[in-house]
């Protein structure tokens, strides 16, 4: 469990944020760009000093302003991951990956998580030589390594295309669950939020708005539906009494034709971000041929 | 008289001399490049003095500083017995201080330039200061390293006026090759001038190529 209540004032901004989260689960802290949400990341991980609060990990303290701790980034347990990346350019994918690694077993950790992102054979590499959505991987278990107590994502995802993108997120995901990390990530990208998060953070201006679990957060009840998929609305096509809706998830298009009363009740646009389901009739998989 | 001893002097002073910048200039660089200490400006513009000054203004005070009348030329006396001014080392620490800036200045230059994520990243895989200046900040730098080393040696070669201000013309003590021509000229021998005005040429021309062609080299393959 992490608990977090940390205060900073810059000219012409102001921080101050109080939450917990939940060990072994992702909590996602999202806001639009400039809420302030990379700069907490960078407060926990001890990257820069607020200028009072407290921050706790499991017990211990790593930071207190009123009794003057401030645990170095090098003892706090955590592994962080940043949007660029930040490999090292001279240094191996697996030289990479051993980086935070001291002990002696360290080589078959290594070999496993390489082999775990699916890169054996690349582990002579250069990031240089690798995709974005590669590196992304390499960074992940290069933070994963040392088996930290806390791990800290900072956008990872927002400079890989869509495709990439939602592949990845998946394999964020399963890296993490497999690890039983507790983890905290930022994004700016509702669809993220829905794909990841145990739990959601809400940070706007400085201040956490809201927070709860995905649906709490965005749709203000809980939905029980037997299938349903998050995305943003891209078409909607009004009839007399029914109207068709687009939306978009990764780079799938949905279409459901929904009641037309209900869509202007909501007042919808286009640019809106959805949660779409279905509840009443069956769900139906057609099975693919290739 | 010997023709090779003036060469193999300068080489000698050069050689130290760059060792020397290197060993305190790496250190001293890197508080540079990372401290917040507000006033750095002030230390910056210091090192940098030796770029504009007249080489004889830097080898006045030098000579003031390191003299028999002062503190520590006094103190060099009791302990060696012997006075530093117009001694091989005194030339050392006159070219030290004249070198400075050429071997500082790309390494402060070259550690700054180390994107800040990778610094923080060491930091978050739990690497202490001190790993992470050898495992990522220096091996990055490498350009810049080369670069102020090569630097600072060619400039040694090349120096003049700090020389014979605080060295002044021993023969195989403080005569180096760039006093020898002056030397050389004065008593109209100007085929020994010239040998010696074409060695420092080629020289310098060498380490220079060597320099470019390494940058060109890492800009290639970064």
């Amino acid at each position: 469990m992490l608990q977090v209540h940390l205060k900073k004032q810059w000219k012409g901004f102001g921080l101050d944020v109080s939450f917990e989260i939940p060990r072994g689960k992702i909590t996602v802290l999202f806001g639009p760009s400039g809420a302030g949400k990379s700069t907490v990341l960078r407060l926990i991980a001890g990257l820069e000093i607020a200028d009072s609060g407290n921050i706790l990990h499991g017990g211990k303290v790593w930071f207190d302003d009123a009794r003057r701790i401030d645990v170095s980034p090098q003892q706090r347990s955590i592994g962080f991951v940043f949007q660029d990346y930040a490999l090292f350019p001279h240094l191996t994918v697996e030289k990479n990956v051993a980086y935070g690694v001291n002990s002696k077993e360290s080589a078959k950790t290594v070999k496993e998580l390489i082999s775990l992102i699916g890169l054996t054979g690349y582990e002579r590499c250069y990031p240089a030589q690798l995709s974005g959505g590669q590196k992304q991987r390499v960074a992940l278990v290069r933070a994963m390594a040392r088996n930290p107590g806390l791990l800290l994502l900072d956008e990872p995802l927002s400079a890989l295309d869509w495709e990439t993108r939602a592949r990845l997120q998946t394999d964020v995901k399963q890296i993490i669950r497999r690890f039983q990390s507790t983890a905290l990530y930022v994004t700016h990208d509702v669809s993220e939020v829905y794909k990841l998060a145990d739990y959601v953070i809400v940070l706007e201006s400085g201040k956490v708005v809201k927070q709860g679990t995905p649906e709490d957060v965005f749709l203000g009840k809980r939905l029980s539906t037997r299938i349903q998929v998050a995305g943003k609305v891209v078409g909607i096509e009004h009839d007399s009494i029914m109207s068709t809706v687009t939306i978009l998830h990764a780079d799938q298009f949905f279409k459901a034709l929904i009641d037309r009363e209900e869509i202007d009740g909501l007042g919808l646009q286009v640019g809106d971000d959805v949660v779409m389901g279905a509840k009443s009739s069956d769900v139906i998989l057609f099975k693919i041929l290739t | 008289m010997n023709f090779a001893a003036p060469l193999i002097l300068t080489l000698k002073l050069s050689f130290i001399t760059t060792v020397l910048l290197f060993i305190v200039g790496v250190p001293f660089a890197y508080w540079l490049a990372f401290t917040r200490l507000r006033m750095k400006f002030i230390l910056e513009s210091v090192i940098a003095l030796p770029l504009v000054l007249p080489p004889t203004v830097l080898g006045f005070y030098l000579l003031m500083a390191i003299g028999g009348g002062s503190f520590i030329g006094r103190w060099y006396e009791d302990v060696f017995n012997k006075t530093l001014a117009f001694s091989f080392q005194g030339l050392v620490v006159g070219s030290f201080f004249y070198s400075l800036p050429f071997a500082v200045q790309p390494f402060q230059a070259s550690f700054t330039a180390v994107d800040k994520r990778l610094i923080e990243a060491s930091w978050s895989l739990g690497r202490s200061r001190l790993y992470t200046f050898f495992a990522v900040i220096l091996p990055l730098s490498r350009q810049g390293i080369i670069t102020g080393c090569v630097l600072s040696f060619a400039h040694t070669l090349g120096e003049f006026g700090v020389v014979l201000m605080i060295g002044g013309n021993v023969p195989g003590v403080t005569r180096v090759a760039s006093v020898a021509i002056y030397d050389e000229v004065q008593s109209l021998n100007y085929g020994t001038a010239n040998a010696y005005a074409g060695c420092l040429l080629l020289l310098s021309f060498a380490i220079l190529t060597l320099v470019y062609f390494v940058n060109r080299r890492f800009v290639r393959t970064l």
